[in-house]
This record gives structure tokens, sequence and C-alpha cells, in this order.
């Protein structure tokens, strides 16, 4: 049979971001699948080096548009270590249910994306109207639905009240009622199971000798897990398991990530009950000493790298990023050989490669002074606007 | 194997020079580049089965390569390793460690650090017109001049 | 006067205008509600026309390599032959516009058509992704259009004709016997399903893997007329098979029969939005693996039944 080359991307329907990747087709089966990256490198490591810790919290912050509070976590994790900054306990903990509700809402998304890509969009309705919940109590905690600047050297910049934390555990009941029927879809819905089950193969010696991490390694029977292995902010103080199954395929990723979002329920109800109080920050020097450190953060799509070097000044000697998608990117090619063209989306989606959202808060300048536009202010705009055309959302 | 066994065997079997335990979990060492794949196929069989990160630096006066490796107990060694300034080469660990390829361009692309026997492939990160002899990460790299 | 009554017809009631128009109205039924299933609001009532209108005012692209008259003519072949078909259907009457001796299988044909000129179109547009739809396009018109041709041949042994006419009208004299082909009823919405190429079977056209399958390289004037002739092939099978299943209007006249007509169609393109928004895309080979394995061998059990049923009862 002829061989035919099919180029996926840069620009694709399938892909969130620009990336190629070459297919070399035998029919509808992959022979071959080549891989080119590269094209959001924005050049962050080096920008960071001429700008101080504060902006570089920021500009890493931006990196990643879904993951952001893990890159801030991380960088922030390592120069506290090099200052020698122990931040409050209850900084720690807010930390947490953070970067667990950044876990939610990503693995809700995924999951919404995964259904997309297999022509499932009933699925991806419903769990991305399900993951408007815990994006609104991100909004309501830190003031953004992305992007949350809650990290600072030596604590948090925000403090959970009581009233957000009693809104944080209603949401959180509902979503887990939402997600025990989405595990009863995933796994009695007969078409999405045989377009999940046995695609996008990693058998355990790959994943291991590949280096991939998250739930992609965790779907091949790894228990790789930085929270376990390597615990920091307030992992070392909940109880929770490591989701992990023998599938070795995309059905499997599924599983592991729906069953994380249950612990990580569990995590935020016990992190949230014995929430210690106290300050949220300690002060921090602003010249941070020279030295260096190594962080590491389990990212909602697996380990999530930083190394800093300091030298005494106010700006960094040298940031290196390795984001979790990098790593889960060498498997990509194993997971793509001897499937169907078909197959082809969910298995680059499997491994959840990071995309940027938009931020919504605007700011507008018509009459002479700046507005800044709040979450319910533009509510009802959009809602005023679509009412003007004929359509009613109000009673939504 | 825990932080203090490492620095143990990095010091008395690989003789790897400046052994620290950093903290719990965290170790650092510094290898001369001739030891590399030697020390990291040990490290291998001691269970350290992942390279985390590959992160380059510009020291000035030459290059220092870390390599980020880590094992299934939490324990991540970063292994130096320096360059000379003036043709800087690594040896590919792709043998031991298949996913690294990835780490190792960006050595390639953004420090101009050459990995001897890395697999050849098309470029990242940087776009594939990007000039020869340009090295963004390098200290003294002030830009593409405008053409 | 006679010419007027049957241009009128064929041109305005319940012909090309009329029919267009219900298109429209069924694809916005489908639309909306597929998005109340998926928790949406979903689109406004005139969304699909102005969706067309829009369209209609785009720049058409025609690609350099492509054949220029059989990319333009193919869209316009497709929708000749969808609206030739309704011709053959009864609306509210029990006879059609035009009926002679077998014509089921003449419309069953002519529904092919639209099939085979998208396969064409995408393949003399010359672009990859389209190529590749055009091939599963073809490739799983093998899959849904046995059972389909078997299922149809139900009711016609039952009525002993191959006329839809009378088919219509052996099941208005008879209307117990419909419930002897529910299991073909539910065959034949699957296998439209099919035909249509909704999701399951939206294989051809899948966006996350071949763009937009056979029309990725359609824009303006023609990926209107492609998009119409989607919406009227679903409305013209809708009447096929409510008119073959359903017993039609029941010769119920212009007003009752007529309303009867649209409440069956409607209720037929309800049932293909609601199969739409539960399940997830197969892949090709699962699509043949479930059409032979399952969906022929329940027509051709249904088929069993009816002759038995031929044999013993009627």
């Amino acid at each position: 049979m002829a061989r035919i080359k099919v180029p996926i991307g840069p620009q694709h329907p399938a892909l969130k971001e620009p990336e190629s990747f070459n297919l070399v087709l035998e029919g509808e089966r992959i022979i071959d699948a080549e891989v080119k990256l590269g094209y959001n490198h924005r050049g962050i490591e080096k920008a960071c080096e001429s700008r101080n810790i504060t902006q570089c919290i920021y500009l890493i912050e931006r990196i990643c548009g879904i993951c952001s509070h893990s890159h801030s976590t991380t960088f922030v994790q390592a120069v506290e270590e090099i200052a020698g900054v122990e931040p409050p306990p209850r900084a720690l903990y807010i930390r947490t249910i953070i970067a667990e509700l950044e876990r939610i809402h990503s693995h809700l998304l995924w999951l919404g994306v995964a259904g997309h890509e297999v022509g499932f969009d009933t699925l991806f309705m419903y769990s991305w109207r399900d993951r408007e919940t815990v994006m609104d109590l991100l909004a309501l905690i830190t003031g953004n639905r992305i992007n949350y600047g809650m990290n600072k050297v030596g604590g948090v910049r925000r403090d959970i009240d009581s009233e957000q934390a009693r809104l944080i555990l209603e949401s959180i009941d509902l979503l887990t009622e939402r997600t025990e029927y989405y595990i009863k879809v995933a796994v009695n819905e007969s078409t999405l199971k045989v377009r999940l089950a046995g695609v996008g193969k990693l058998p355990r010696e790959t994943a291991l000798s590949l280096g991939a991490v998250g739930p992609t390694v965790r779907a091949s029977g790894i228990p790789r897990d930085i929270r376990k292995d390597d615990p920091y902010a307030a992992y070392d103080q909940v109880d929770f398991n490591v989701i992990t199954n023998e599938y070795a395929d995309v059905f499997g990723r599924t599983l592991v990530r729906i069953y994380e979002l249950l612990e990580s329920y569990q995590i935020i109800r016990a992190l949230i009950q014995n929430l210690p109080d106290g300050p949220i920050a300690v002060k921090a020097p602003r010249k941070i000493p020279a030295g260096e450190a190594v962080s590491r953060y389990e990212a909602p799509r697996g380990e999530n790298i930083h190394y800093v070097r300091t030298n005494g000044s106010e700006f960094p000697e040298r940031v290196k990023v390795r984001a979790p998608t990098l790593a889960n990117l060498a498997s990509i090619r194993e997971m793509l050989k001897g499937g169907f063209l078909a197959d082809f989306p969910i298995v680059i989606a499997a491994i959840d490669p990071c995309f940027s959202c938009a931020d919504r808060m605007i700011r507008l300048s018509g009459d002479g002074k700046d507005a800044l536009w709040d979450w319910e202010r533009l509510r009802n705009y959009s809602i005023d606007w679509y009412k003007l055309r004929g359509i009613d959302f109000s009673n939504r | 194997m825990n932080s203090q066994v490492l620095a143990d065997f990095l010091a008395n079997e690989l003789e790897a020079q400046k052994v620290n335990a950093v903290r719990e979990r965290r170790v650092a060492a510094e290898i001369p580049v001739a030891k590399l794949t030697e020390a990291i196929e040990a490290l291998k069989e001691k269970g350290l089965n992942k390279i985390s990160a590959i992160t380059g630096l510009d020291l000035g006066d030459g290059f220092e390569v870390i390599y980020h490796l880590c094992n299934d107990e939490g324990v991540l060694l970063s292994l130096k390793t320096f360059l000379p300034r003036e043709n800087p080469s690594v040896p590919s660990v792709t043998d031991l460690f298949p996913g690294v390829f990835l780490y190792e361009r960006e050595l390639i692309d953004l420090l101009g650090i050459e990995v001897e026997g890395t697999p050849h492939g098309r470029r990242y990160p940087l776009p594939d017109d990007w000039p020869e002899g340009e090295y963004p990460l390098r200290k003294d790299w002030k830009g593409l001049s405008k053409e | 006067m006679d010419l007027v009554l049957k241009l009128s017809y064929m041109l305005i009631f319940p012909g090309f205008l009329f029919l267009v128009l219900y298109a429209m109205a069924c694809e916005w039924v489908d639309r909306k509600l597929y998005a109340r299933f998926q928790n949406r609001v979903g689109p406004p009532w005139f969304q699909p026309l102005a969706d067309f209108i829009k369209l209609l005012a785009k720049e058409e692209i025609v690609p350099e390599a492509a054949d220029k008259i059989m990319f333009r003519a193919l869209p316009v072949v497709a929708l000749a032959a969808v609206l030739t078909s309704f011709l053959y259907i009864p609306v509210w009457d029990i006879t059609a516009f035009h009926s002679f001796p077998a014509d089921l299988v003449v419309v069953f044909y002519l529904l092919t058509i639209p099939t085979l000129a998208f396969f064409l179109a995408g393949w003399h547009s010359t672009s990859l992704f389209a190529a590749l739809g055009s091939l599963r396009t073809l490739t799983q018109l093998f899959a849904y259009e046995v059972p389909l041709l078997i299922v149809l041949m139900g009711p016609a042994l039952l009525a002993g004709t191959w006329t839809i006419s009378e088919i219509t009208a052996f099941f208005v004299a008879n209307p117990g016997l419909l419930a002897v082909n529910l299991l073909g009823f539910c065959v034949a919405l699957v296998a439209i399903q099919g035909k249509l190429e909704r999701v399951p079977f939206d294989i051809a056209e899948a966006e996350t893997e071949i763009v937009g399958g056979p029309f990725t390289e359609f824009s303006g004037r023609l990926l209107a007329i492609t998009r119409l002739v989607v919406d009227i092939e679903m409305v013209v099978l809708a009447a096929l098979i409510s008119a073959v299943f359903l017993g039609g209007s029941f010769g119920l006249g212009p007003v009752w029969g007529f309303l009867l007509f649209l409440l069956k169609t409607l209720l037929i393109v309800g049932l293909l939005a609601l199969f739409k928004s539960v399940v997830a895309r197969l892949r090709l080979e699962q699509m043949m693996k479930f059409c032979w394995k399952y969906l022929a061998p329940v027509a051709l059990f249904q088929l069993f039944i009816n002759i038995l049923v031929k044999a013993f009862l009627v």
C-alpha cells in the first residue's frame, strides 16, 4: 500500500497549541511520526535573567495558562530554599488548596477536550460546565480565573476566610457527585470505551525508559507522584492515594485523571478542615543571597521542575524550567506508531499538552479614565449584549 | 537509596568532588566530563532511573551542565560537570535514557554545547531559519542583529 | 393550469422552496435539541438561515490544482439529486407527486448520489485532508447502505410492492402491521445516521482528525450548497422512513395529513439528535465491524420476521 505523509499542524483543529506532527500513513495506519516543536518558544528563561525575583514570579506564572500556579509555586519554592525563608503553615495550606483546585480545573478541562477529540461533544459540554464551578471558586479566592498571582516569596498574597471555606466545601460536594457520574460514563459508555481502550499503548518499560511523568506514567502502573515521593507545601500533612492502573492506554489515563479528581476533593476537604491559624506570609529579603536550588512539583500534567541559581544581586543568574509536557513528548512517538489516524488526536490529548487560555479581566479605556471590570459586571454586560440580539441568558 | 547513602556512594565509588547532601532528598556533586557517562550508568544501576532535566549554564569562562537525576524515593541528584569555553562538548546519555534527547537539543540550540552522539532530528527549540552561531542563553548574547 | 400546479408543486410547495425552508427548520431543531441535551442554550430559530446567507456572501475559493468544473458542479448535482428524490415521497397524501413501480429503489439510489458527489468533490479538490475524507466517505457507504436496503425490503415485502405510495397505502389499510417493523425502524435510524455522516458515524468529516473531510476546501456559496444538501437529505430520509415504516400521513388530507407529516419527520430528527448526543465517534474499522456484525444481521432477522408474517398472517 502506498505511504502518504500527512502534515498535522502547526495549525490543526486537534491541536490547541502550535506543534507540528508529520504522520506517515499506510492507509489509516500510522507507520511513523515526526515531531517538530518550539513554535511557542518565548525565551522566558533568558527573559528571567534581566528581571528581578518578584518580576520573575509574574513572568513565570504566565508560562502556561492552565498550570500557572504550578510554575509560580515551583519557582517560589526554589527561591525560598535559597533564601532560607520558611513560609508559615497557613500559607503552605493555602498554596496546596489552590494547587488542588488548579488540578481539578485542569483535569475537568482535559476530560472535555478528550471527549471532543473522540467526537463526544456532550461530555465536552458537561465537563466544561462543571469546570465553571471551580473556576468561579478560583476567581472568588484569588480574583482571577487563571494566573492567580497568589504566590510571593515567603507565603501567599491572599487569605481564605470562613465564608470562602464554606463555599469551597459546598462546591466540592457538588463536584464529587458530578465526578462519580463521569466515572460511570467512562466505564459504561461503550462507544467512548472502544475509542479509548487499547489506544496509544505505552508499556511500563517504555514509560520508564522514556522518563514519562504524571498521569501518563501512572496509567502504565508506575506510582510516580512528586506529592508523595518528594512532598512539598502541605502534602506531607494530608493523606491521599496515588492513583495508578495497568491499562497503559488512553482509557487508563482517563481513569487515572478522573479518580485523581476524587483524591483532590479529599485533599481539599482535609486541608480546609485543618487550616491552621496564623499569618499568611513572612517577610522575605529583597536581595536573595547567592545559591542554587532545584524545586519539584506535581503539576496536573506531571512533574514540573525548576532550577534556580542566584548570584546575590536582584536578578537570578539562571532559571531553568522543565515543564511536564516536554518530558512526555518523547513518549508520543511510541504511542502513535501502529495506531490509526483516527486515534491521533486522542493520543496527543492523552498526555494533556499545555495550552494557554485567555484572561477574563479586560481594561476599557473609553471616556478618558480606565475602568476595571469585575466578573459580575462582565457577566451582566454579556447578558445584555445578547439580550439586544434576542437571546436571553439571564435565567441560567 | 536515601540521600546520605547516595552521597557516600558518589564520594567513595565514583570519586565525585564536592559531594553535598544539600537537604533531605537533595544531593549535589561534581564530576569531570570524562567520567560522566560511566557515572550516570553506575547511578542508573543504583536506582536513579530518570533524568528529570538537564540544565546548561554559561559561567563566563566556561560552561556548566547539570544533570538532574532522580529515583523513586524522591531523591534528586544534581550532577554537575564543567566544560571549557572553546569547543564545549558533552557525551550524549540517550543510550541510557532515550527520553532526554529534547533536553540535549536545548543545550545544542541555546548554549552551543556540542552533544556527541545525540540522535539527529529536527531543530528544537529555535526555528529552522535561526542563524548559525547565535546562542541565546550565553551571557554575552545581545540579541540578533537587525538586518 | 395543470402545468402551473405541477410547477408550483415542484418549485414552491412542497417542492424546492418549502423543502429548503423546512430543511433549515429541521437543522435548527436538530441543533437546538443537541444543545439542550448538552446543557447549552442553543442557536436562535433563524440561525441556519443566517448561516446560509452569510456563506452566500463569503468569498468562494477554488484550489488552484482542483478540477474547477467538477469542483463547482458536484454540489449542484448533489442538490438536484436530493430535490428530485423528494418528489417520489408522499407528503400529505397517500400518493406522491410522482410515482411509478419500484420508485423506492430509485429514491434509494438518488439518495446515494450526494455521497458519491461529495466523494468526487473531495477527491477533485486535491487537498490531502479532503482526499482522506473522500476515501472514508466511500468506505462508509459500504457499511450503512446494505443494512438500510435490507430493512427497506421488509415493509416492501409485506406490502408486496416496491412503490413507496403503495407501501404507505398498505399500512394505512393495515396499521397493526406497523408494529412488525419496529426493529427495522431502529436499524433504519442508525443507518441514516451513517448516511448523513453524523456522530457516531461522522468519520468522514471528523474535524479533529482530518479538518473538514471532503469539504475541507469548500467555501462561500459552494459550502452553503453542500450544507443545504445535507439538511435536505436529512428531511428526505426522515420523510422516507416515515412513509415506509410509520405509515406516512395516513392519508388524512392536506391539513391533518400535513401536520402528521411534520410531526413524524420532526420526531425522527429529534431521535437522530438524541442519538448523536449520547455517543462518541467511532473509528472507520469499528464502524465497519458494527454495521456488518450487528446491524446487517439484525436487518436480516427483521426481514426473516417479515417473511414469516407474510407467509402466515397476511
